[in-house]
């Protein structure tokens, strides 16, 4: 579905992405991590025909600057930052629906509900008015109303609190269980469960292009027990978070968790590795 | 084609909500009100009273502030929404370069248009109301030259637009141009006389590039068909132009610098990087 090669991109003398390669076919639900300048953002506007590059893109076998709106009919976008549309919700679905060959009105409605978002009670409200989850909603039930061959999400759920994003994600696990997606994220452990590969951007580079196989682990049970080098208040209570308990009393906990969550487990402990003795899972 | 009116209508929404097309209505519907609160129709100037005399003053007052207003106002358009990362997302549907700009520009054009124009008609119906005998002839070519006017600095300001990165810079030119095309009105062009004794009809010639310069011509015109307001410049103009053809160039010319602004900047835009 989208093929490159050798993608390159300067914004003046300084290049933003370097050399880049990379496939992504039918079914693939990527994950596109790194840290802030890594250049994901960019590689996300040059697959959407915003800007120009060195080197070979192909979206749908096309490139997505001289066949636009052909290509941009086909995918879903969802911004970072919810822009700051004035129109009200009302407005602004009736403007997605006309413009997209794909969706209507009805369907916007249906996927906004199957996220948790009543359209018909904001119908009125200004889009700049609505609460952070609630415009992300929105814009992805925008965007799946096209039903698009790709779903790119950057960031998505950056502006959202803690609560928030797990809801969010664990709404979008439910509803896109075959799309194929492009979404980038700081927060690899958040979205674990929605993806099947990870690419991991650096100074513009790909460092990482890795399969997620969950099936071996996915429905089993597995038991863990973590020795803490010493009493660290967060690690405790991270691990509690997770049904852990205390062995008697000392720096040793012990819990169990199901094989689909263990690299979210992991990603989660992952920020205390310096505290951690010994890691046992069976 | 669906698009393009798409486009249209949903920034045309977008900016009748935002703070300064209010004050832009405000500022001209305001100075029409106030014209005939102080009674400017009672006033004679040059044989003129009457809607007549108001109709004259509103056009001087819209050759002042109207280029400078529609440049502040259309200049944020494209590097507003850069910015703002609304143009990152309304480029991520399938809306064509040219749909989103050429209906951006149609959209402003109606917000330009309509407050001016209605603040005109506003001031018709009410002289009907108050008996006063109607300039038709007055009216209609100065809803002609508003409205050319309006596109001319329309695409004036949408080619700025889609030169600058960053809004500042784009206020920064529109003022500095708005300065430049005020000053080449009257004070640079005598400084040269002067000072260079340069034939006068390159200096007219080169002041007839100005629409600023066009339009101020052109609001004179109809109650000054000869010009005498301007000097020995209307023997050069009406020499070369006679009246009817001067009439048709103070309508065109700034309509054909509009379009080719517009022009400019929609090849501008779309052969470089849209956000």
């Amino acid at each position: 579905m989208i093929k490159i090669k050798n993608l390159t991109k300067k914004f003046g003398k300084t290049p933003v992405l370097d050399s880049i390669n990379l496939s992504v076919k039918r079914g693939d639900r990527i994950a596109l991590i790194g840290q802030n300048g890594a250049g994901k953002t960019t590689l996300i506007r040059i697959i959407l025909g915003q800007y120009f590059f060195d080197g070979e893109l192909a979206v749908f076998d096309k490139n997505p600057r001289h066949h636009r709106v052909e290509i941009l009919e086909r995918i879903g976008f969802v911004p970072q930052l919810p822009p700051p549309i004035q129109m009200n919700v009302g407005e602004l679905v009736t403007f997605s629906a006309a413009i997209s060959r794909k969706s209507s009105i009805d369907d916007i409605y249906q996927k906004a509900a199957e996220l948790g978002l009543d359209i018909g009670k904001n119908v009125k409200k200004p889009f700049q008015k609505l609460s952070g989850g609630m415009k992300q909603k929105l814009l992805i039930a925008l965007a799946l109303a096209g039903q698009p061959d790709i779903l790119i999400m950057d960031e998505p759920a950056a502006n959202l609190d803690p609560q928030g994003r797990q809801a969010f994600f664990l709404q979008l696990i439910q509803s896109l269980e075959k799309t194929t997606m492009l979404l980038s994220s700081h927060r690899v452990d958040e979205i674990i469960n929605l993806i099947n590969r990870i690419v991991e951007m650096d100074y513009g580079r790909v460092v990482q292009d890795e399969q997620i196989d969950q099936s071996h682990f996915a429905d089993k049970m597995l038991a863990c027990r973590v020795t803490l080098t010493k009493n660290h208040e967060a690690a405790i209570r991270m691990l509690k978070d997770w049904g852990f308990k205390n062995v008697n009393g000392g720096l040793e906990l012990e819990g169990s968790f199901i094989g689909a969550e263990r690299l979210r487990f992991l990603t989660s402990i992952s920020h205390f590795a310096n505290h951690i003795q010994k890691l046992n899972i069976s | 084609m669906n698009t393009f009116f798409q486009v249209t209508l949903a920034d045309f929404r977008e900016s009748v909500r935002a703070k300064w097309f209010l004050i832009y209505s405000l500022v001209f519907g305001g100075a029409v009100i106030l014209l005939f609160v102080l009674g400017v129709t009672e006033a004679r100037v040059m044989g003129f009273t009457g809607l007549s005399r108001l109709l004259i003053t509103y056009i001087q007052l819209c050759v002042a502030i109207l280029p400078i207003l529609i440049l502040i106002s259309t200049v944020r358009s494209v590097v507003g929404d850069r910015e703002s990362n609304i143009l990152e997302y309304f480029l991520s549907m399938p809306i064509s370069l040219g749909a989103y700009f050429w209906g951006k520009i149609l959209s402003r054009f109606f917000l330009i248009f309509i407050p001016i124009s209605t603040a005109l008609l506003g001031a018709i119906i009410w002289g009907m109301v108050k008996s006063l005998s109607i300039p038709w002839q007055i009216a209609g070519y100065y809803a002609l030259l508003l409205g050319t006017l309006s596109w001319c600095f329309l695409g004036l300001g949408m080619f700025i637009s889609t030169l600058v990165r960053k809004q500042e810079w784009g206020l920064g030119l529109s003022i500095l141009i708005w300065l430049v095309l005020l000053l080449f009105i009257d004070v640079i062009l005598i400084g040269l006389m002067l000072q260079n004794q340069i034939q006068e009809s390159v200096i007219v010639a080169v002041s007839l590039l100005n629409p600023i310069m066009v339009f101020r011509a052109g609001a004179v015109l109809l109650f000054d068909p000869e010009l005498t307001s301007m000097g020995p410049a209307s023997y050069v103009i009406l020499d070369n132009m006679g009246y009817y053809g001067f009439l048709a160039f103070t309508i065109l010319y700034p309509l054909s610098l509009g379009w080719l602004f517009s022009w400019l900047g929609f090849s501008r835009f779309k052969k470089g990087d849209l956000v």
